[in-house]
């Protein structure tokens, strides 16, 4: 029986641990729960039990789905889509160019091979924000002011993938490379029918980035687009925040679809996320 | 390394569209922004002014006070951020029943885009929100979170704290797995009590990830600019006007391209310092791989 005051000991250590990691997952979700729930109800009925505080503040009722036909009724179906086009497009672009770079720079030996790779990872760490006001100069000059190619373009070529995919390619063995060599395969079936399906998981990883990075992007469309004609979510987002203040159930209803839409993308693929941003960090 | 025949032209093929877009549009706007701010526009021509515009921005006390602003915001922000990411890291990766799901809520402000943040919050902040409503149980009285000189900094410091520091958490997560469990056994064995662990063993052992953490967040923070644009636009009485946010004003509202773009120039050079410090100050010993 000297047992028992070490295992209620560690109960309790096991309820205290259990109780400290609810309280911070808590914080975490709260404000998307009180989103989501408020999304759910009419508007005059967003504030409702919060003075006094109710949990009932916390389910949805009375219940009602006004503010998601009102969101669309707006016009967001069109801005998600025009999102995910830009995004999606972003995305296979970026995998092609930065897997090519990144390929060349570990299978190949060649001069200033160093350098260029120091100047790439010294470009990921730059954040976009510091090159916005320049690259709108560099729109103009380009002449592709509310052009959708100023969205999708600039965001193609992405020093932090290019980063990864080299990380990956480096540690394929040159044996697979070799061996295809003298079964006399091109560079280019060896590149496709080799790298490529080794790379899938790294594919994901950058994949996710490139989504990711142009589903929040927010400052470059911003700018980008003066016109607002092409509207991404974001940018429409908080355009719709300041013109309709106290449509509280509506602004709910476009945060919860702008946060679930990649919610739904990471969750099931956040270990290539993860890892993708883990591996940068360790070796940048 | 197959080094014996390098077919060039591949290699320009396979390298060229990603270094041109880099060089495009990453390098050579950098090269612009300090090109046009020795520029004015006047009367629709580009005007050399030299250095003009830096003049005129070190004689401006708006300049002053939004620099200021910017410092004592980065002094704040990013120790909080990295702090509660490592603490968030460290019961991450902890094993126990049930932490797989604490886990995944850990990782939700990640798909939480930082605009769809500052929407959520500034409905909890407003003077009737959950924020309020919570705290009135408390017996606290309703606080101006968004709207006061003396809070709305800080609220836009609790926010982008919220949405920034799971992201921060992965990168720490990395670090903490590239640690041997053989030490902390050795550590437990000579009976090492969990705090001095972290001290002695974890924190040192995670410096250089702890270093990347820090370089890229404070390079984020010093260039944030969606929650002061959407909700404060600078104000109260200019307690949140950054200098990212007064270069977009600058340049975006006034028109002053000129001045916007010497800002930016400002900023960057700014933050290279602050990088450079830390790399010199946390890297310790130079170690060459």
């Amino acid at each position: 029986m000297q047992n028992t005051p070490h295992a209620l000991k560690k109960g309790i250590g096991f309820g205290l641990k259990h109780v400290a990691y609810i309280a911070i997952a808590f914080i975490f979700v709260l404000p998307l729960w009180w989103a989501i729930v408020s999304s759910l109800r009419p508007n005059t009925e967003v504030f409702a039990d919060i003075f006094p505080f109710t949990a009932k503040a916390l389910i949805p009722s009375p219940f009602s789905l006004e503010a998601y036909q009102g969101v669309f009724d707006r016009g967001f179906g069109i801005i998600i889509a025009n999102t995910m086009f830009v995004a999606i497009v972003t995305m296979i672009g970026g995998l092609i160019v930065n897997g090519m770079a990144g390929f060349a720079f570990a299978v190949f030996d060649f001069k200033g091979k160093n350098a260029i790779l120091t100047l790439i990872i010294i470009s990921f760490m730059l954040p976009f924000e510091a090159i916005a006001l320049p690259l709108y100069t560099v729109t103009l000059q380009l002449g592709w002011l509310d052009n959708v190619a100023a969205l999708i373009v600039p965001s193609v070529a992405n020093g932090l993938a290019v980063f990864l995919f080299y990380q990956f390619f480096k540690e394929v063995p040159k044996d697979y490379l070799e061996a295809a060599k003298l079964d006399g395969a091109n560079w280019f079936d060896v590149l496709v029918r080799i790298y490529v399906p080794l790379s899938i998981p790294t594919c994901i990883s950058a994949g996710l980035l490139l989504f990711v990075f142009q589903w929040e992007a927010f400052l470059w469309p911003l700018l980008a687009m003066p016109s607002q004609q092409f509207k991404v979510i974001q940018v429409g987002m908080a355009a719709f925040q300041q013109q309709y203040q106290t449509i509280w159930n509506q602004l709910f209803a476009v945060s919860v679809i702008t946060a679930l839409i990649p919610i739904a993308l990471l969750l099931p693929l956040q270990r290539y996320y993860v890892q993708g941003l883990a591996s940068a960090g360790i070796k940048g | 390394m197959v080094r014996s025949k390098t077919p060039l032209f591949l290699l320009a093929v396979l390298l060229a569209p990603a270094l041109v877009g880099l060089v495009v549009f990453r390098l050579y706007p950098i090269a612009l922004a300090v090109s046009d701010s020795f520029f004015n526009m006047l009367r629709g021509n580009q005007v050399f002014v030299g250095l003009d515009n830096y003049v005129a921005l070190f004689t401006d006390s708006a300049f002053w006070k939004s620099l200021q602003v910017t410092l004592w915001f980065n002094l704040l922000i990013n120790p909080i951020q990295i702090a509660l990411a490592l603490g968030l890291a460290l019961l991450y990766v902890q094993k126990f029943k049930g932490v797989p799901f604490y886990r995944v809520l850990f990782l939700i402000p990640i798909g939480v885009s930082l605009p769809t943040a500052v929407i959520i919050w500034r409905i909890m902040l407003s003077p009737d929100g959950l924020a309020n409503g919570v705290l009135n149980i408390a017996g606290i009285p309703g606080q101006p979170w968004l709207t006061s000189e003396s809070l709305a900094l800080y609220s836009i410091i609790a926010i982008a704290t919220w949405k920034g520091i799971s992201y921060w958490m992965i990168f720490i997560i990395g670090g903490l797995q590239n640690i041997s469990p053989e030490i902390y056994d050795a550590a437990r064995i000579d009976g090492a009590r969990a705090w001095q662990r972290l001290i002695f063993i974890t924190i040192p052992l995670l410096r250089p990830t702890l270093l990347f953490v820090l370089v890229a967040d404070v390079s984020i923070n010093f260039l944030l600019f969606a929650p002061i644009f959407m909700i404060t636009q600078g104000g109260p009485a200019d307690s949140t006007n950054v200098l990212m946010y007064e270069a977009f004003k600058s340049g975006f509202i006034f028109g002053d391209m000129g001045r916007a773009m010497a800002i930016i120039v400002v900023v960057v050079a700014i933050l290279l310092v602050i990088v450079g410090l830390q790399f010199r100050l946390l890297n310790g010993k130079p170690e060459k791989k």
